[in-house]
């Protein structure tokens, strides 16, 4: 038997496709079946109603629920909320809450040689919030300064980290609620200044955060895609 | 069947085509609904196939998984989103089934009792107990227009991963009875549910 008799065969090509998705056809018959079924698209739509018509015995079962671990073992086998737990995990991250009065003291300390070393004057930036963002060993790596005026985020790089020519460092404000926000790319080295949104101010986003991210920063706006480095509370002064 | 049934089906073949096709972009969001809408009957179907229940779990994992990686794969225009997805599930459950080491119990008894009997009462209570499609009722009508033994071949053969001569083993016939059985069955499937001959 080869593809050109079975083309012009209709009752053959209804019982070879029939018993294909019954299962019943095997071996080399199969294994043929199938090669005819890449070059015949007539083929493949009989193979279609035959499956149509067949597999609604799969219901002939009274219905039954899995377990919820079967979606939870989907969701985490495909990776498929990782902002979510980027950003929840930071939310319920129990210890960093509570360091976060040492943090606060030790943003406040550097706030004070920030403002001591610059006297105000009514051109310079006011300092109206601040965070301090350290490592997972708790090592402050940048300072950054709001000032509501004039909408500006300061960032200022206190220890500059290691990053590949590849990858851009991103800084995120994490609200209460809702989706990260992403506030730009911050240099490894040196300070930068970013536009302070509505939507950023201590008030509303209580923690500031750094990720890696792909040159250019995260494809999605409002969420990270890489591993998140620095963490800080975001203090208004 | 009603209009009112044709409607139903015909407005879920749509969703679940709006979904999957959601999936194929990749939204997570939309892939949880397909898993809501459709997780129940599938993990029926794996049940009914490995009997034990983290096996059939096991096999919904892993056709899921599938569902996500392949949705874009899918093609509307060939067979219905149903008959895809719970193509994919047979697949990976008769994968299990094989990796097992001990049979599984073969139940041609249980398709005929709990079922047959659903289809040849005239009630249609036992229809909405299985929540079953426009699609499947006909099915089933026409299966119970088949010769008792012949629908029994082809049950065995769909559930159970059987080839003819297993088949034939299970039924203690000899195969080309078995084979001859199963081919005019699926002959006469075809032309009851094309409307020719609905019982």
């Amino acid at each position: 038997m080869n593809l050109q008799q079975i083309r012009n065969n209709a009752a053959l090509r209804e019982k070879l496709a029939s018993e294909y998705v019954l299962g019943t056809l095997r071996g080399g018959a199969r294994r043929r079946f199938e090669g005819w079924l890449e070059e015949d698209a007539a083929l493949r739509r009989t193979v279609a109603e035959w499956q149509d018509r067949l597999t609604p015995m799969a219901e002939f079962a009274p219905v039954a629920r899995p377990s919820p671990q079967v979606w939870q073992a989907i969701e985490s086998e495909l990776k498929l909320k990782p902002r979510r737990s980027f950003w929840m995990g930071l939310r319920e991250d129990l210890a960093f809450w509570r360091g976060l009065g040492m943090a606060s003291t030790a943003a406040a300390a550097v706030l004070a040689t920030v403002l001591l070393t610059r006297l105000p004057t009514p051109e310079a930036p006011i300092a109206d919030y601040v965070a301090m963002l350290a490592d997972d060993k708790a090592q402050p790596v940048m300072l950054i300064t709001g000032d509501a005026r004039r909408r500006e985020l300061t960032v200022r790089v206190l220890a500059p980290p290691p990053v590949a020519p590849d990858k851009s460092l991103e800084l995120w404000a994490v609200p209460k609620e809702g989706a990260p926000r992403s506030l730009g790319l911050v240099a490894a080295d040196g300070t930068v200044t970013l536009p302070l949104a509505e939507n950023a101010t201590p008030e509303s986003a209580p923690v500031l955060a750094i990720s890696l991210e792909p040159k250019g920063g995260s494809p999605n706006r409002n969420a990270p895609t890489g591993p998140i480095l620095y963490k800080g509370a975001w203090l208004k002064t | 069947m009603t209009e009112c049934a044709l409607a139903t089906d015909e407005q879920q073949n749509m969703r679940l085509k709006t979904l999957l096709a959601a999936t194929a972009r990749k939204d997570a969001a939309a892939f949880r609904s397909l898993y809501d809408a459709t997780s129940a009957k599938l993990f029926a179907f794996a049940l009914r196939i490995l009997i034990k229940r983290e096996l059939a779990e096991e096999a919904l994992q892993e056709s899921f998984v599938n569902i996500w990686i392949h949705a874009s794969g899918y093609q509307s225009g060939l067979a219905a989103p149903m008959t895809w997805m719970t193509t994919i599930v047979r697949n990976k459950a008769f994968d299990l089934l094989r990796r097992q080491d001990d049979n599984v119990e073969i139940d041609a008894d249980i398709f005929d009792k709990e079922v047959m009997e659903a289809l040849e009462s005239a009630s249609p209570t036992p229809f909405e107990a299985l929540q079953m499609s426009g699609d499947a009722k006909a099915l089933a009508r026409c299966l119970s227009a088949l010769e008792g033994l012949h629908r029994q071949a082809i049950a065995l053969a769909f559930y159970h991963d059987l080839s003819h001569s297993e088949v034939a083993g299970q039924m203690k016939l000899p195969m080309g009875t078995v084979k001859t059985w199963i081919r005019r069955g699926l002959e006469k499937l075809r032309k009851c549910l094309s409307g020719g001959e609905r019982a």
